[in-house]
C-alpha cells in the first residue's frame, strides 16, 4: 500500500469509527489537539489500522506520533 | 525521646526491608516456582499462588504495624463483596499501598508492569498467580474487561504511577474505559498516608520524619454507568466517568 492508499484508509477509519468530520482531516492535522482523540482512541486506532493494513505500530513508536502524516510515516517505516 | 524513636524507626525499617527482600527471594526462587511445577491445573495454581502472596502481604503489614513502623486504619470493608465481581479503584501514593490492599482482598486480580514480567524470576511468580501484564495497551484493556466479565474482582490504580500527596488526582482514561466496557461495579478506595513514605524517586532509607499513618477508606459500591448521564456517547462517557471518579476519591482525601 502506498502513502495515498494509507491516507485514504486512515481517513475512512477516522470518519467511520471515530465520527470525525471529513473537512477536519488533513495530513497536518494533529490527532490530539485538533481531532481531539484521547489515549483510548489512540489504542483503538492502532488496532483498526492493524486490521486494515496488517501492520502494527508499536505503542512505543506511537507515542511520538502527533499528526496524520506521522501515522502514515510510521506505517510505511514498518 | 522523639529522636530515639526516629533512630529506632530507621533501624526497624532497614530490618523490615531486609525481611521483605528475603521473603521475596524465597517466594520468587523457591515457593512460587514449586507451585508452578507441582500444581498441574492453571486455575488451581492461580488460587494457591494468590493465597500465598496474600499470606506474605498480611504478614508484612502485621510486622510493620507491630514494629510500629506504620499505623494502618482501614474503613468501609463492608463494601467489599468477595462473592461479586468488583472493580477496586484506588489512588496510588506509596509502594506499600499495593501490599496493604492485596492483603485485604483475597484472590483479586491485578496488573503488573511489563518490566516485572520481563524479569525471569518475577515472570514465573506473576505468571503462576496469573496477574495481568501491561505490555500492550490494547490487550491490557481487553484482558481487564475479560477478567471482570469472568467474575473476578480487579484492583487498578488509575493514576498509573505513584503521585504526590496533596496534589489533585489525575486518573488515566483506561480504568474508566474498562469499567464502562465491563459494566463494572466500582468500589472507589481513597488512600492517604501522612507523611508520605516510599514515594516515587524517594529511596527506602530516607524514612519520613514521623511514623507514616495510613488511612484506607472503601467507598460504597457504585455502578459505572450510573456515574454517567444516560445516552452519553462512549467516547464522552469515559471522560465523564473519569472526572466523577477523580472527585469521588479526591473528595475523600481533602
Amino acid at each position: 500500500m502506498d502513502k495515498n492508499e494509507l491516507y485514504g484508509q486512515l481517513k475512512n477509519i477516522l470518519i467511520d469509527q471515530f465520527e470525525l468530520d471529513e473537512a477536519s482531516i488533513s495530513p497536518d492535522a494533529n490527532l490530539y489537539d485538533e481531532l481531539e482523540l484521547d489515549s483510548i482512541d489512540a489504542v483503538d486506532l492502532l488496532v483498526q489500522l492493524k486490521n486494515v493494513t496488517g501492520k502494527k505500530i508499536s505503542p512505543d513508536d506511537f507515542k511520538d506520533v502527533r499528526t496524520i502524516n506521522d501515522v502514515i510515516n510510521a506505517l510505511t517505516a514498518l | 525521646m522523639k529522636h530515639l524513636f526516629f533512630v529506632y524507626r530507621f533501624i526497624g525499617t532497614s530490618l523490615f526491608w531486609f525481611f521483605f527482600g528475603v521473603i521475596g527471594l524465597i517466594y520468587g526462587f523457591l515457593l512460587l516456582p514449586l507451585v508452578y511445577l507441582v500444581v498441574r491445573r492453571p486455575e488451581r495454581r492461580q488460587v494457591i499462588a494468590r493465597n500465598m502472596i496474600r499470606g506474605a502481604f498480611i504478614m508484612f503489614v502485621w510486622v510493620a504495624r507491630n514494629m510500629r513502623l506504620i499505623t494502618c486504619d482501614v474503613r468501609g470493608m463492608q463494601h467489599w463483596d468477595p462473592d461479586q465481581s468488583q472493580l477496586l479503584l484506588a489512588n496510588h501514593l506509596t509502594l506499600i499501598d499495593v501490599v496493604i490492599l492485596l492483603s485485604l482482598f483475597p484472590q483479586v486480580d491485578c496488573v503488573v508492569k511489563a518490566a516485572v514480567t520481563r524479569n525471569p524470576v518475577l515472570r514465573v511468580s506473576a505468571g503462576t498467580a496469573n496477574y495481568i501484564s501491561n505490555h500492550a495497551p490494547d490487550e491490557l484493556l481487553d484482558s481487564c474487561v475479560a477478567r471482570l466479565e469472568g467474575g473476578s474482582s480487579l484492583l487498578l490504580f488509575p493514576q498509573g504511577t505513584r503521585a504526590i500527596r496533596g496534589e489533585p488526582l489525575r486518573f488515566r482514561l483506561g480504568a474508566a474505559e474498562i469499567a464502562l466496557r465491563a459494566r463494572a461495579t466500582i468500589v472507589p478506595i481513597a488512600i492517604d498516608c501522612e507523611p508520605q513514605m516510599l514515594a516515587k524517586n524517594v529511596p527506602w532509607y530516607r524514612i519520613p520524619p514521623s511514623q507514616p499513618q495510613f488511612r484506607i477508606t472503601l467507598l460504597p459500591p457504585v455502578a459505572a454507568e450510573s456515574l454517567v448521564p444516560e445516552g452519553t456517547d462512549p467516547r464522552r462517557a469515559r471522560h465523564e466517568l473519569n472526572a466523577a471518579l477523580e472527585s469521588l476519591i479526591g473528595g475523600e482525601l481533602d
